[in-house]
């Protein structure tokens, strides 16, 4: 029964898509509104049957309905209601399923919003998010059915999701995080390409793509962060970045959307760099589908990868379609968007963002050519290698460290033709105080001259981005006389893009900060120990007391008992620990943090005796780790502030008086 | 047409699709195992229950070679498996138990009121689990009439597993090849 009617969910999704693509391509190269009308109908057709049947599917998974193949792949009457529920995107159909109801949620608020505006362009934009709904459709439907029956005798219960997913509360929020980013990046894709259709991009034109690009992009930040936490806090190897191929497939439409945020800045600013920024929007969406690929094709070997599975040709299929549509579109009316403007000077604000530009671009291909390497040789070799952190850690770090001196110097040039003694002028004070962090580090016993220069940087790029976020308000309040809280509030509300930008790039100086100082500064130590005995690591002793085991339904977890002091006060007990699932060959750790002034004691479990007679430990003590977990409330503040619609702004421009 | 922008993305896009494609087929959860085809080093272990035991013994027939230990959880799961398969094959095939990191005390006591019908050997110090390489438990190697290591069997064996891998080496006993 759900078998069926899923599947009837997932054809009329595909119906209407298809339709929908149609009508949306043609009533736009005829400029037809009833054509448009018709295309919106498929949108909403598209996204309730999506919706429904993500609803029908966590039904039957909370049901344990195991006439439906893809619970009895992942469902089970042992695992937790959440657990059950997050199974949704927890294999391969499931997690595409929950990609066609975000996409249609995406596609639903974007004609919704775009209503009656912007009309030469939304029928195409439409056409384009609902071709690409359709490829998704078409895969549900056929080669990745989730509601397909269950071949052979109906199991009586089922193994539970990958217990990696069953770990830790943060699988809620990772994966649909990760999704909101990957999927919403179809939004812009489909905005540049009706762009592109159309032969010319209006100002107007891109606000929308600034826009929506920047939804995804927040929550593809937040999510490649959040991914972090997790394997910090699961897994228990004290990293929380591998350069695992997927984590990599994360990372590269972030550094094409980032770079895109900063281009846009200039197209705006000078008309200029309209193909460039066209084409980074076009390879931000490219390389989410690249990423999706990489998961699902089961090409790549990684913790992430899903199993093996007949769409990978499929999907490369897509991929090279998609990209041969962009090569074309792109050569067919680049003379169309020309720019107007030029680079005068070569110390220049524009200067700044073309070379952050280019920065990113070359990020992109670095991590690309990492990620792909291990293939490439195969293919060549036929010998299995794996690029690591070796290769990435000195291929980023140099660009990391320019990207975050350039977002120092960028806001400082002035745009055009700057007065060389004025911008000399204004950096002295940013460089003093990059110096200064330099050596009060040194002062401090910090060594390892990179680390160190890293930290400089960011203190350059700190004292700049304070500065340009409260320059507006001092100025205010120089002129007109407002008090700071006034001056403040309207000179948010006066540039909040600005100033919301600003606050992301105080989050990204954090993320840095603590990525430098965490892999810098960490000490670790190994120990064995029976009860009662201790060992120590920097200025912390670990005293183990004893072994506790609990059977639940799902899993068997044995937690490690340990008293830790910081010389003599006492931190508290930590209780780090390793679970036992009857599906897992190795058992999944618990490590234990504890952030004791700044710095981040984290105690994970190796081995351990049934009877708790002996333990194998592995202690860490990072400092400075809680910055990238803190990034994220500055990153999504910044976001939100730069996002919040404008109509108030013209309220507020209104009392400003003149 | 811009042919600059089509010549740039060949060049670029070519050879990523072509990496991209050529990484069909590979499993993505393998790891590599070099002693796949390799001879089986041979060994000399006591079992539980105190008598000698050696894989050269078994010469010419398929051998099934598990590593299990008590705080194994999945080796717990698939016990009743090996243990159904060992009575289902009786002669044929010869099924061997390695505890691996593990007390014998404890093993005997897991395995005292549990059907076991095969011999589980005590491997001193972890050297038979070094020679096969082996990363974790349970692993199940399956080895031909020859003594020859065919496939290696990294966590749970399950009764798909075993039926094709022992109806592949005996057909190869009956046929001639495996011996």
């Amino acid at each position: 029964m759900i078998s069926t009617l899923g599947h009837m969910l997932i054809l009329s999704a595909l119906v209407a898509s298809v339709f929908g693509s149609v009508t949306g391509l043609v009533s736009g190269a005829r400029q037809n509104p009833k054509g448009t009308l018709w295309t919106q109908r498929a949108v909403y057709v598209f996204a309730w049957s999506m919706f429904l049947a993500n609803f029908l599917m966590v039904y039957a998974l909370l049901e344990r309905d195991f006439s439906v193949s893809y619970v009895a792949q992942v469902g089970s009457h042992t695992t937790p209601t959440w657990v059950t529920v997050v199974s949704l995107w927890s294999s391969l159909e499931g997690s595409i399923l929950f990609w066609g109801a975000i996409i249609g949620f995406y596609a639903l608020i974007f004609t919704l919003k775009m209503r009656g505006r912007y009309a030469e362009y939304v029928p195409y934009a439409l056409g384009v998010i609902l071709f690409v709904c359709a490829f998704f459709s078409v895969l549900l439907a056929a080669p990745a059915n989730p509601f397909a029956p269950t071949q052979g005798p109906i199991p009586l219960d089922g193994p539970g999701p990958n217990p990696l997913l069953q770990n830790h509360i943060l699988m809620v929020i990772h994966p649909p995080m990760l999704y909101l980013g990957y999927v919403g990046m179809t939004i812009p894709f489909a905005i540049a390409v009706a762009a592109l259709l159309r032969g010319k991009l209006t100002a107007g034109w891109l606000k929308p793509l600034r826009i929506w690009t920047m939804i995804p992009w927040a929550c593809l930040t937040i999510g490649i962060v959040l991914g972090g936490w997790w394997a910090y806090e699961v897994l228990g190897w004290g990293g929380y970045w591998a350069w695992d191929p997927v984590e990599n497939a994360s990372f590269l439409p972030w550094l094409a959307a980032t770079g895109y945020l900063h281009s846009t800045v200039v197209q705006e600013r000078k008309r200029m760099l309209k193909v460039w920024t066209l084409s980074l929007v076009l390879a931000a969406f490219l390389l989410t589908i690249l990423g999706t690929f990489m998961t699902r094709s089961g090409v790549f070997n990684s913790v992430h990868s899903f199993t093996q599975s007949p769409i990978g040709p499929i999907f490369l299929g897509f991929l090279a379609f998609l990209v041969v549509v962009c090569v074309v579109l792109l050569s067919l009316r680049s003379h169309l968007l020309v720019d107007e403007g030029k680079f005068e000077v070569v110390v220049s604000r524009e200067s700044a963002f073309l070379l952050n530009n280019i920065l990113f671009v070359v990020f992109t291909f670095t991590v690309l050519l990492g990620t792909i390497f291990p293939l490439v040789n195969e293919a060549i070799r036929g010998e299995q290698i794996s690029v690591g952190e070796p290769y990435f850690d000195k291929m980023a770090v140099p660009i990391g460290m320019m990207l975050v001196f350039l977002m120092g110097v960028g806001p400082v040039l002035p745009w055009g033709r700057p007065d060389p003694s004025t911008v000399l002028k204004r950096f002295v004070f940013p460089f003093s105080v990059g110096l200064l962090t330099c050596s009060v580090c040194y002062g401090m016993g910090l060594r390892g001259w990179m680390t160190l220069a890293t930290f400089g940087l960011c203190g350059f790029a700190t004292v700049v981005t304070i500065w340009e976020m409260f320059s507006p308000t001092l100025e205010r309040m120089q002129r007109r006389g407002e008090s700071f809280s006034t001056a403040l509030r309207l000179s948010i509300l006066g540039g909040r893009r600005r100033f919301g930008g600003y606050i992301v790039h105080l989050g990204v100086i954090a993320i840095v900060v603590s990525i430098g100082a965490s892999r810098s500064y960490r000490k670790t130590i190994e120990a064995s120990l029976t009860p009662g005995q201790s060992f120590q690591l920097e200025e912390y002793t670990f005293v183990y007391e004893k072994t506790t085991m609990t059977k639940e339904p799902n899993r068997t977890s044995v937690r490690a008992a340990f008293n830790v002091y910081k010389e003599d006060s006492e931190v508290g007990v930590m209780v780090p620990g390793l679970n036992y699932y009857r599906t897992q060959r190795e058992p999944i750790g618990t490590p234990h943090v504890k952030t004791v002034d700044g710095t981040d004691v984290y105690l994970s479990v190796l081995s351990v005796e049934p009877d708790g007679s002996r333990v194998g430990v592995k202690a860490f003590v990072f400092p400075l780790v809680f910055l990238l977990w803190w990034s994220l409330p500055i990153i999504s503040l910044g976001s939100v502030i730069a996002l919040w619609p404008k109509r108030r702004r013209t309220s507020s421009a209104e009392v400003i008086p003149a | 047409m811009n042919w600059k922008i089509i010549l740039i993305s060949v060049i670029l896009f070519g050879p990523l699709f072509w990496a991209l494609a050529a990484g069909f087929g590979n499993d993505p959860h393998a790891v590599p195992f070099v002693l796949e085809g390799k001879k089986a080093q041979d060994f000399q272990l006591t079992s539980l229950d105190g008598k000698v035991v050696r894989l050269s013994d078994f010469r010419g027939k398929p051998v099934v070679i598990n590593f299990w230990s008590t705080w194994c959880e999945p080796c717990k799961a698939e016990h009743d498996v090996l243990q159904h398969f060992s009575k289902t094959y009786g002669t044929t095939v010869q099924f061997l138990g390695i505890v691996y990191q593990d007390q014998a005390e404890a093993a005997r006591a897991y395995l005292k009121n549990r059907l076991n019908l095969f011999p589980q050997l005590q491997d001193p110090n972890t050297r038979v689990g070094l020679d096969y390489g082996v990363s974790g438990v349970p692993e199940s190697f399956f080895i031909d009439a020859k003594g020859r290591i065919r496939h290696k069997q990294a966590g749970v064996v399950t009764p798909q597993i075993l039926v094709d891998w022992l109806r592949t080496l005996l057909t190869e006993v009956s046929s001639g090849e495996g011996q």
